[in-house]
């Protein structure tokens, strides 16, 4: 495959709070190929989110640390200058779909106009030429026509969720950062544009990223998954691996953890909660909530990413070949 | 399960006025001409999409809104029949847990406070007694010890936490029909099993009756004895849970049990048949049956002209769809 599109190596992004340094991201590294999908999975505080933030930079103020290296297309994008980044990444680059499309959309702008307005402002596209880009854009994601017209409180949630897709894919970029696009939406409707990312996906040969709590729902689009847990990630593969043979222990309970419509299996839980970042237990992350946790060791030591083929895991089980 | 119901509806509704700046513009049928049972002892799962009419109905089956017409029966008592006084008295029959467990708890009660209120408020119990009970409920909620938890404020408990406080206070007058609104939908995934594992252990533990109100029909299947599926302010099925999922009746539910993704890489990309369109306005909702002009099974002349009842199916399963009967009226 060659260079990879996106490559992150050891991404770490601080916090700083008036209860001291929340360690949201730290030491994350990835891996985005051409034309892949990466689904990065784990639940609420995991760091999920804060990863894409910092790729795309939207931080806020308190940050603290920021440090290693994102490489997009080739280029450092970490150090890159404001209109630099914006040239490179924002435009054509690297665009994001928020889960919440209730919120992110402008309520007194007509939903023509707010997709357009990427083309006039970045590009310095005439408008009406612009509009006609945003209609073609809407009608692809499955709006009519009509809908640019309209405002965001006419439309259904998984009509504003299209739209926000639909903004997304105006400045045709190289990359898309799905962060939960369908967590705030019915099944039914839910199922409709995962239908729809799949078709832009095989179709228009798009590269995701796609952020989500739901293993089940990552692997009905992604080629790869990093499943994060309290910061770090802590397995990656395939997902045909590691849905099918989850290596960390964290990853197998959060797949049994996960009652299902179709297998018959009792749903079983993991005690605990997931730790406060500010404070992260020592050695293994998952160590107080880990079944298998090995005294003196996972308690002490971080476990690094052992590698198996193309499959990696951060845990002590697996050195040494251990199972 | 014994075979007099606890909570029985009859044509149940629920409407809302629409204001308009002079008088009423129309109205929002939440819940519209429901028939249900409930029996003693058992979880009844309330499934359907945002804005179905679930929540409302959960709220008028423990007199939390009243209905604007029909009947509801709790324990052979007419409940829209009472006056505010009976039904203060009535209340203490019923617990409530909320979806969110963050809005749910006053910020400036400790958690011994929010616990103690209901039995402060009906005026249960000394002083002394409260606290046993208080104690007694942290603990059946494995907030343990309890001395450890009692005094602390929502802050500083996690999520789960909170929802385990928002439970021991659903618990403490020790009710008879307990409604979980989403219970667990605001919670991460690896502690959700856990809460419902809990909810589940007390529930029989005392013998209660639950309705427990979700969207997510795999936990459904896993917490629940019979399953309601709730469409645009109408029951459309109702029967045992897993002769319910494994093989629905009414295309509606079919709809919705297909729609829920496969956790198997191997149907990755797939597309999967989808219906399209949006559940309806409830102020003008379709004629006939609310569900025709989505259905992939709609029977023209028929569907959208006159209203299904509920008809058996079999298995003790009913639907409301024109397939299972009410062609020949």
């Amino acid at each position: 495959m060659g260079e990879p599109l996106l490559r992150v190596s050891n991404l770490q992004l601080y916090y700083s709070t008036l209860r001291g340094l929340v360690r949201s991201v730290d030491l994350v590294s990835f891996e985005v190929g051409n034309l892949e999908t990466l689904a990065i999975v784990g639940e609420s505080g995991s760091g999920k989110s804060s990863t894409a933030h910092a790729i795309i930079r939207i931080l806020p103020r308190n940050v603290a640390v920021l440090n290693g290296s994102i490489v997009f297309d080739g280029v450092e994008i970490n150090k890159l200058g404001e209109e630099e980044f914006r040239r490179r990444v924002r435009v054509g680059g690297i665009s994001m779909v928020f889960q919440g499309a209730m919120n992110s959309l402008n309520p007194v702008m007509r939903v023509g106009d707010q997709v357009a307005e990427p083309l006039v402002v970045n590009k310095g596209m005439p408008k009406p030429e612009a509009l006609k880009k945003a209609v073609e854009a809407l009608r692809f994601v499955g709006l009519d026509e009509s809908v640019s017209r309209r405002y965001p409180h006419e439309l259904s949630g998984g009509m504003k969720q299209r739209v926000m897709i639909a903004m997304s894919l105006v400045l045709k970029p190289r990359l898309i950062i799905l962060d939960e696009p369908t967590s705030a939406l019915d099944v039914i409707t839910q199922a409709n544009i995962m239908n729809l990312l799949k078709r832009l996906k095989t179709e228009l040969g798009f590269t995701y990223i796609f952020i989500t709590h739901d293993l089940g729902l990552a692997s009905e689009l992604a080629d790869k998954v990093a499943v994060m847990y309290a910061g770090k990630i802590v397995e990656y593969g395939s997902i045909e691996q590691v849905y099918t043979e989850p290596k960390h222990p964290y990853t197998r309970l959060l797949i049994e953890s996960v009652p299902t419509l179709r297998l018959d299996r009792e749903p079983v839980f993991i005690p605990g909660a997931p730790p406060d970042l500010i404070d992260p237990p020592k050695g293994c992350r998952f160590h107080p909530r880990c079944p298998y946790a090995i005294k003196g060791k996972c308690d002490t030591e971080e476990p690094p990413m052992f590698r198996d083929g193309g499959q990696a895991a951060a845990c002590w089980l697996l050195e040494e070949g251990k199972t | 399960m014994s075979e007099k119901p606890l909570v029985l509806t009859e044509n149940l509704e629920v409407y809302f006025p629409v204001r308009k700046l002079f008088g009423t513009a129309g109205f929002v049928r939440a819940v519209d001409n429901v028939d249900l049972e409930i029996f003693r002892g058992e979880t009844l799962a309330l499934v359907g999409e945002s804005g179905s009419g679930k929540t409302t109905l959960g709220k008028a089956l423990i007199a939390l809104v009243k209905p604007t017409g029909g009947k509801i029966y709790f324990d052979g008592q007419d409940v829209t029949s009472m006056s505010e006084t009976e039904l203060k008295t009535l209340r203490r029959r019923f617990g409530v847990i909320f979806q969110d467990p963050y809005s749910s708890i006053n910020p400036g009660y400790t958690v011994y406070r929010a616990v103690e209120e209901p039995l402060v408020v009906n005026k249960i119990g000394s002083k002394s007694e409260r606290k046993e009970r208080v104690f007694k409920a942290l603990r059946d909620v494995k907030l343990d010890p309890p001395e450890l938890f009692a005094y602390k404020y929502p802050h500083m408990l996690s999520g789960g936490q909170r929802q385990r406080v928002a439970i021991a206070r659903a618990l403490i007058s020790n009710p008879e029909f307990i409604v979980a609104d989403e219970p667990v939908t605001m919670l991460d995934a690896s502690i959700r099993v856990e809460l419902l594992l809990l909810l589940r252990e007390i529930q029989q533990k005392y013998g209660s009756t639950m309705l427990y109100i979700t969207h997510d029909m795999a936990t459904a299947k896993y917490f629940s004895d019979r399953i309601a599926v709730m469409y645009a302010g109408k029951l459309v099925e109702l029967g045992p849970t897993r002769k319910v999922l494994s093989n629905p009746s009414h295309p509606y539910t079919k709809a919705l049990v297909e729609a829920i993704p496969d956790p198997d890489p191997r149907n990755r990309l797939v597309v999967r048949k989808v219906i399209s369109g949006e559940p309806p306005s409830l102020v003008s909702p379709p004629a006939g049956c609310r569900f025709h002009p989505r259905c992939p099974a709609f029977m023209p002349g028929v569907c959208d002209y006159r209203e299904p009842k509920m008809y058996k199916v079999n298995g003790g399963v009913r639907a409301a769809c024109f397939l299972y009967g009410g062609m020949q009226a």
